[in-house]
């Protein structure tokens, strides 16, 4: 089996007293695409920084290709590159910024013909854009550049930061295509994070949520998060809607001040609206508001949506045909509260 | 009001007759201010990335000294000089009073604040995003630094401007330790102070407008290295 | 890193040559303090040219007060100073600063105001010209700044039995040298105390025609006396004293008294060479 290209080890890292990050494990395998989803504030930047050796972690240890490394480390260096969300690139022309990672290599054979290339695998012309200056580009533009800059590396590893969320459609387009050529071409693991769950299912091996600065597999368990109520005679409650008024989940007691909830896919029993049962102390009615299926194993990925509650929830093809599944469909979901582990 | 105008006319008078106490002023003037700028420079820009760029104990007293530093009447700085160059103080052996040598170190113990100062501040308002980029584009320490300073060398110009300005008009440091000795030590700050004060008004506007020349001519080159 | 080595190299290569030219010129020249009133007159500029070529000595001096000049050569940072002092220089001499004290030239003070005078000055003694002046609380322009024409003027009120009106409104401290002190008068129509060589300079620059006159004018006590001093090198082991003593003897050599008897503004004497 190859080498795990990544190993993170009891990974922790602060922002001043803030926990941001706090993962057991994770390895990324070589050539593979991975997909990281999470909200905004889960430490998705932050994870993808620490993965890029641009940032130290406070605690923990990250593995490269079975060596310890830190970050300016030279086995690293421009073996992995990442793309964030905001385009920026440096102040000077599309050429010498493509060619800067070159450069400082002294690596400066062929330049034009090597720039030409990786400027066509973003969809732009060397003749119209080589000589433009940074700031004559639009966002999508400078995206695309910034985006050749890293592959004309040839990277190892390539980290994408929501590298489609401010760019426009034909840009995104230009660059999803380069970062999966990269892949087919000369085998670069990629790591995506995304709000692009169609594009993510569409093409990656796996997924990751992160929430709250840990890791969870997307669809196989889900988090339920905070705020909870532990005010409540029964026990800690989360509302679903209104505080106070209407449905609740009923939550195990909790042992430790802070952590959240979090509960199997397993032990959740999906049902539709027409068979009630009883025997569980939670059930919620809820809708089924969006479907996209992922493209390696045909299952279909959900989003059950019940007030200001959801879940995504995954369905194997047969599931989904018994349920007879369809954007709008009600469910109800019934799971016991003992269920509910707190981490 | 027409001492103004005599003296617009004297200062081309001045310029053309190649005036021998005027020319040497504009040397002495030059010299004692490129020196001071050029060691200035030299210090403070690393000086001031260093302060920027790296977090330590020590970091927000020593730039609330350095930003009091920036108040510095130059009459208290040459006095400072004179204390320690005067034959009497410690320095006094290498016979700097009353020389442009001597006023070069007052102008860039005024200007070094400055420069450092406001390459602090640039560098400490570095977009993270660049240093994010060069590490994902394999630049090591070394690069980091140099690049960083080259995408913010607009702003490290300005800084170098500020303190140009200010070692260019200084009165102070130049009247205490040059001594205001003619074609030596007299720089044109030194002599409109000079001839102000006998009352030769037009003089003194005719020197104020060489030296407005002087420092719009550096001016003028350097907004063709802005173009760039 | 290279780029700073380099740097750093360049910055103590202009250091060393910018301090090894200064010292060259050290070598075979004479730093002299002296007092504004010599220098602004252009007297300076006329006579040491001559003195430099009789004697191969270069000369540089400072204008500044006599204070900061008698100050200059106490801390050993002059070889000779030029001042107008007397009793200071007496004072200096005892206290093994100075070593050789020689007369050179005078002139006299003036009391110079307003032509339409105010307070009825003109043609009174100057104890009584000063106790007119300070019955009619007229505007009085003062150096201020301990030069000798200063310490002068504080000896007149002395002289007078007034005490140093310091505080009083009408009397004004300007801080500054003769000509600025004069221009302030002119600009409060007040009274100063002026040297007549300075005054002669004035006029000169206003083209003999200027709004202040001389109104009190011949009291011995106005004589204004110049003199060479030479530094003790007791006190000042370093100081160039056979240069400044070789200085002290040309100031008073037929040749220099000539020159300085024949400087004229306005075609007026401003100094009257009386060395022995």
């Amino acid at each position: 089996m190859t080498q795990a290209t990544y190993k993170l080890n009891q990974l922790q890292h602060y922002y001043g007293d803030k926990r941001v990050l706090d993962i057991d494990g994770l390895q990324i395998q070589k050539g593979s695409i991975t997909g990281l989803t999470g909200p905004n504030g889960s430490g998705k930047s932050t994870l993808l920084k620490i993965m890029a050796f641009a940032l130290k972690p406070t605690a923990g240890e990250v593995w490269f290709n079975g060596r310890r490394e830190v970050p300016l480390s030279p086995r690293v260096r421009s073996r992995v590159t990442l793309l964030t969300q905001k385009p920026y690139l440096l102040k000077r022309s599309v050429f010498d910024n493509i060619a800067y990672g070159l450069k400082i290599r002294r690596d400066r054979d062929n330049l034009d013909s090597r720039i030409k290339e990786a400027l066509a695998s973003v969809g732009l012309s060397y003749e119209g854009f080589a000589h433009r200056q940074w700031h004559q580009l639009s966002g999508g533009e400078a995206q695309r550049v910034a985006m050749a800059a890293r592959l004309i590396l040839k990277p190892e590893v390539l980290l994408l930061d929501e590298p489609v969320a401010s760019v426009d459609t034909k840009s995104a387009g230009q660059i999803r295509r380069a970062s999966l050529t990269a892949r087919k071409d000369w085998g670069c693991t990629l790591v995506i994070a995304s709000h692009d769950l169609p594009w993510l299912y569409e093409c990656s091996d796996t997924q990751i949520s992160i929430a709250n600065g840990r890791l969870f597999s997307t669809g196989k368990e889900h988090i339920i998060p905070p705020p909870y109520d532990l005010s409540q005679k029964k026990g800690p409650v989360k509302w679903i809607g209104t505080k106070g008024k209407g449905e609740y989940i009923l939550l195990p007691p909790r042992e430790k001040p802070d952590g959240f909830a979090v509960i199997q896919q397993e032990k959740i029993r999906i049902c539709r609206e027409k068979e009630k049962k009883t025997g569980w102390d939670n059930q919620i009615t809820g809708e089924i508001t969006s479907m996209l299926m992922e493209k390696s194993s045909h299952h279909i990925m959900t989003t059950f949506q019940a007030k200001n509650f959801s879940l995504n929830i995954r369905f194997s093809p047969d599931q989904a045909a018994a349920l007879k599944l369809l954007p709008g469909k009600r469910l109800i979901l019934m799971f016991h509260s003992r269920d509910i582990e707190w981490r | 009001m027409d001492f103004i105008v005599a003296g617009f006319i004297k200062a081309i008078e001045l310029l053309i007759n190649f005036d021998h106490s005027t020319y040497t002023a504009v040397s002495a003037t030059l010299q004692a201010s490129t020196c001071s700028m050029l060691i200035s420079l030299g210090a403070g820009l690393p000086c001031g990335f260093l302060l920027g760029y790296f977090n330590f104990k020590w970091k927000r007293p020593l730039r609330t000294v350095l930003d009091t530093l920036l108040a510095l009447p130059t009459v208290s700085v040459g006095l400072l000089v004179y204390a320690f160059i005067s034959s009497q103080g410690p320095l006094g052996q290498f016979g700097l009073l009353f020389t442009l040598t001597g006023i070069a170190i007052g102008q860039t113990i005024l200007a070094f604040p400055i420069v450092t100062a406001i390459t602090a501040s640039i560098v400490e308002n570095i977009d993270p995003e660049l240093k994010l980029t060069l590490v994902s584009l394999g630049a090591g320490k070394r690069n980091i630094i140099m690049t960083c300073l080259w995408e913010v060398r607009y702003g490290l110009l300005a800084a170098a401007v500020t303190a140009y300005g200010r070692v260019l008009t200084e009165v102070g440091i130049s009247m205490m330790v040059g001594g205001n000795i003619k074609y030596h030590t007299r720089t044109i700050t030194t002599a409109i102070a000079l001839e102000t004060n006998k009352g030769m008004f037009a003089d003194g506007i005719a020197l104020g407008i060489v030296l407005i020349g002087i420092a719009f001519a550096v001016n003028i080159s350097l907004s063709f290295l802005r173009k760039q | 890193m290279h780029g700073k080595k380099l740097m750093s190299n360049l910055l103590a290569g202009v250091f060393l040559l910018v301090l090894a030219t200064n010292s060259l010129a050290g070598e075979k020249g004479l730093m002299m303090a002296t007092t504004t009133s010599t220098d602004n007159t252009g007297l300076l500029e006329y006579l040491i040219p001559h003195f430099e070529q009789e004697t191969g000595i270069a000369l540089k001096w400072t204008a500044t007060g006599t204070g900061k000049a008698l100050k200059l050569g106490q801390n050993c940072d002059v070889d000779v100073l030029l001042v107008h002092a007397p009793p200071a220089e007496k004072a200096y001499i005892e206290n093994g600063y100075g070593k050789d004290r020689q007369e050179v030239m005078y002139n006299d003070f003036v009391i110079v105001g307003p032509q339409s005078d105010p307070a009825n000055i003109k043609g009174k003694s100057i104890s009584d010209a000063l106790a007119a002046v300070k019955s009619h609380t007229a505007p009085f322009m003062s150096r201020g700044d301990d030069s000798g024409t200063n310490k002068k003027e504080k000896l007149l009120w002395k002289a007078a039995q007034i005490p140093l009106p310091d505080t009083e409104a009408w009397y004004v401290q300007t801080g500054q040298g003769m000509l600025a002190t004069i221009n302030v008068a002119q600009e409060k129509k007040g009274y100063t105390m002026t040297d007549r060589g300075t005054y002669i300079k004035y006029q000169d620059s206003r083209g003999g025609n200027a709004p202040l006159k001389i109104l009190v004018e011949g009291d011995e006590i106005l004589l204004n006396q110049y003199s060479v001093l030479t530094l003790d090198p007791a006190n000042c082991p370093k100081a160039k004293y056979d240069l400044a003593l070789k200085f002290s003897d040309w100031m008073a050599s037929a040749s220099a008294q000539k020159l300085i008897g024949d400087f004229r503004l306005l075609d007026q004497k401003l100094f009257i060479p009386n060395a022995k």
